[in-house]
């Protein structure tokens, strides 16, 4: 009996050691999850009938490059829960497509992907390597939790100018950073300026409980400040094991005309819509709000009707759902040959990396002599008024302190499983500060609404 | 502090919470009363059970009932797979070693789901049962029957199983291996096939549980894996052998968790609210430990 008894006590002190390690386990996954900070998720809808020739993606069609390879390299989380590897792999996939068609001046591009599970020493090795073992010379299609925190200062030091998508506020507030994404913060701030549009009476923002919270809650609060409507911030640990005490919870605080906006991932948002849904709360509210990461298909297929016309989302991407130009198809062409590892399909993360790689040959291809680190960044650096064909407005890097080259949006909402576009191209509001202070840097004040 | 009303809606969806964490503790319980193992894959099976129910229901167009129940059977299957393979050779070895085989078990079976069910671009997945369809309204708050059920399944569970481990001749036998293998052997009760029974019993509890939280929390492999946690503060409150405490403190867990939502000094704080339980559950059982040592001294 006595040796029970200290069985059990030894047992009870495993279940208490398992209970403290989940518990550590639970807040790294919190800060992994960072569904906030996620960029665009996207739509998922098959990919069609392409109808386009994927050899117009390069100069020489069905030639294949054999020249000098010139490398490149990005950074993409990798780790459960959280993968944004869907990015460089379709930029992989428009380079193989060029490398078949011509390549660079008959040179192909060679790409090395590193992945990090958001370990700042990894990270760090992460980017020695590309530079020092691969030779990249440039970085195209980086898309981190922490990358930009970290490596920031290390690709200035280098002379390097980065096209990637955002997520960490340094991948939009330093000089050698610029995303095609406009990223948590002003994809926030694109859905509370669509509620107030709709005179919503009070602005209940909820995001998810990571490093960072406040530098995204900062573009909210100035909008509604501005228009003079209450706001309520709100946070939440990830992942989410009460959906239906946060669903009660945002309603409650906004109250019938107010309007509760969400910044969360797919899965997460999914599961407080739903919550909200069983518990009859999606009426209770004038409109529920969500940035990008809730554009998708996959979302609007789980909610199911209900849900239509009540929830409008931010969009950073010209959705892909009956958009018919030269770009998306070629988009859809190219993921459809050569994007077999891009795993969602579809969707804003594979359109992130089709623009970025757009992007980056469209810089390579005006370099006329050698391909070194200088003439590759100042060519990705010179690139201005590009129509990618995938965003509401011109892409432009500079010589800019700060990069926010994105800044107007879409706003979708779902209908019959889609996320269908509710509100046309809108500029985000320079009454976010650093909207203003990009616009005033790059010039363009002038051209937007505050 | 906000009014009382504004915690009314939290008390629904608290008890419905710790309904289900009562599930998971009764069969976290059961189990370690027969075999010893305390089986922290529990949530890993369950999870895995409703990603397959999902995968059926939403992509092979099976009916829903043929995925609910094959979320049972998967985590059943799973687990008595696993005490087959793995509970003899487990059986003689220190408990910690037996927790720690079904944190391997947890580990594969997270990477699995994580490869096979990628939350990659943008993937969300979910499981909604019938009966998130009615339910009724209580003052403001409306209650689903998912929720009522999630409950009921706690309460019925801590009846039956406390009354199959009294007056069966199978829970007699798990009762008497649970404090002594070897001697209970020796008196001809076949432990393997006790055990087996065990096995089964927590890896139906465990599909059932990972369906209800499936709908009631999330179908996300990180969420149910990990959601056993809470279940196990409810588990080291009942000291690895009480039934109704184990059930009352997970009753405990879920309405404490979400009554402390609307608070919002607090809020931030509610998913510390198992560890706390069990931290303070620790701390007063010790205390009666020290006492019942200084009087076996004196």
């Amino acid at each position: 009996m006595r040796r029970n008894m200290s069985v059990r006590r030894t047992i009870m002190l495993a279940a208490a050691l398992a209970l403290a390690v989940a518990g550590c386990s639970s807040s790294s996954s919190s800060s992994s999850g960072a569904a906030g900070s996620t960029p665009a998720a996207g739509s998922s809808s098959s990919a069609g009938a392409a109808t386009v020739d994927t050899s117009s993606c390069g100069s020489k069609p069905g030639v294949k490059a054999t020249g000098t390879p010139i490398p490149l390299g990005a950074i993409a989380t990798n780790q459960p829960g959280t993968s944004f590897t869907d990015i460089p792999n379709m930029a992989k996939a428009y380079f193989d497509c060029v490398n078949a068609n011509g390549g660079i001046n008959g040179h192909p591009i060679k790409y090395y992907i590193a992945t990090e599970q958001t370990n700042p020493a990894q990270v760090t090795a992460d980017a020695k390597q590309l530079v020092q073992t691969d030779k990249v010379l440039g970085i195209v299609g980086s898309t981190s939790l922490i990358e930009c925190s970290i490596n920031s200062s290390y690709w200035q030091k280098l002379g390097f100018f980065v096209i990637d998508s955002g997520i960490a506020p340094e991948c939009y507030s330093t000089p050698n950073s610029a995303a095609v994404n406009m990223g948590p913060r002003y994809s926030s701030d694109g859905a509370v300026q669509y509620a107030l549009a709709q005179h919503a009476s009070k602005i209940v923002f909820d995001q998810s409980n990571v490093p960072g919270t406040g530098y995204i809650a900062a573009g909210p609060a100035a909008l509604a400040k501005a228009a003079n409507v209450p706001i309520v911030q709100l946070t939440e640990n990830v992942p989410i094991s009460d959906a239906s005490s946060v669903a009660i919870k945002e309603v409650n605080d906004a109250g019938p005309n107010g309007a509760v906006i969400l910044n969360f991932t797919p899965p997460e948002a999914l599961i407080i819509l739903q919550a909200a849904q069983k518990l009859g709360l999606e009426n209770r509210v004038k409109l529920w709000g969500c940035s990008t990461p809730c554009n998708t298909d996959f979302l609007a297929q789980s909610l199911g009707a209900k849900w239509d016309g009540k929830l409008f989302v931010n969009a950073e991407l010209t959705p892909p759902d009956g958009t018919n130009t030269t770009a998306m198809n070629l988009y859809k062409a190219i993921l459809k040959q050569y994007g077999t590892s891009v795993q969602g399909g579809i969707g804003s993360f594979s359109q992130m990396g089709f623009t970025e790689a757009e992007i980056a040959v469209h810089a390579l291809e005006s370099i006329s002599g050698p391909y070194t680190v200088q003439s590759v960044n100042a060519a990705f650096k010179a690139v201005k008024d590009f129509n990618t064909g995938m965003l509401c407005q011109l892409w432009t890097y500079g010589d800019y302190p700060l990069h926010i080259p994105n800044n107007s949006d879409y706003t979708v909402t779902p209908k019959d499983g889609q996320m269908t576009t509710s509100q046309g191209c809108t500029p985000i509001s320079a009454v976010d500060p650093q909207i203003a202070q990009y616009r005033g840097a790059a010039g363009t004040a002038a051209n937007a609404p505050a | 502090m906000p009014p009382w009303d504004n915690f009314e809606p939290f008390i629904v969806s608290g008890l419905a919470l710790g309904g289900v964490y009562a599930l998971s503790g009764v069969g976290l319980v059961v189990l370690y009363r027969a075999t010893g193992v305390l089986y922290l894959a529990f949530g890993a099976v369950g999870a895995l059970g409703a990603l397959v129910a999902w995968s059926l229901i939403t992509r092979a167009g099976a009916p829903g009932w043929v995925g609910w129940l094959a979320c049972i059977v998967v985590a059943a299957a799973v687990t008595f797979g696993y005490g087959l393979l793995f509970g003899p050779a487990l059986a003689k070895r220190d408990p910690l070693v037996k927790a720690v085989a079904t944190i391997g078990l947890t580990l594969i079976l997270y990477g699995a789901m994580d490869l096979l069910w990628t939350t990659s671009g943008g993937q969300a997945r979910s499981l909604t049962l019938p009966t998130d369809n009615g339910g009724f309204t209580v003052g403001t708050v409306q209650v689903t029957w998912t929720q009522v059920i999630a409950l009921g399944a706690g309460v019925v569970l801590t009846v039956v199983t406390s009354a199959f481990l009294r007056y069966t001749k199978l829970g007699t036998a798990m009762r008497a291996m649970a404090n002594d293998r070897e001697i209970t052997a020796t008196l001809g009760v076949p432990v393997r096939r006790v055990e087996a029974a065990a096995w089964l019993g927590c890896g139906v509890l465990a599909g059932v549980a990972g369906l209800l939280l499936a709908d009631l929390v999330a179908l996300d492999a990180t969420t149910l894996t990990f959601l056993v946690i809470s279940s196990l503060a409810a588990v080291l409150v009942g000291q690895l052998r009480s039934i109704p405490v184990t059930f009352a403190a997970a009753i405990l867990v879920g309405l404490l968790h979400d009554l402390l939502t609307p608070i919002v000094a607090l809020t931030n704080y509610r998913d510390m609210t198992p560890f706390v339980i069990a931290v303070i559950a620790l701390l007063v059982m010790s205390r009666h430990r020290v006492i019942v040592t200084s009087r076996e001294e004196a």
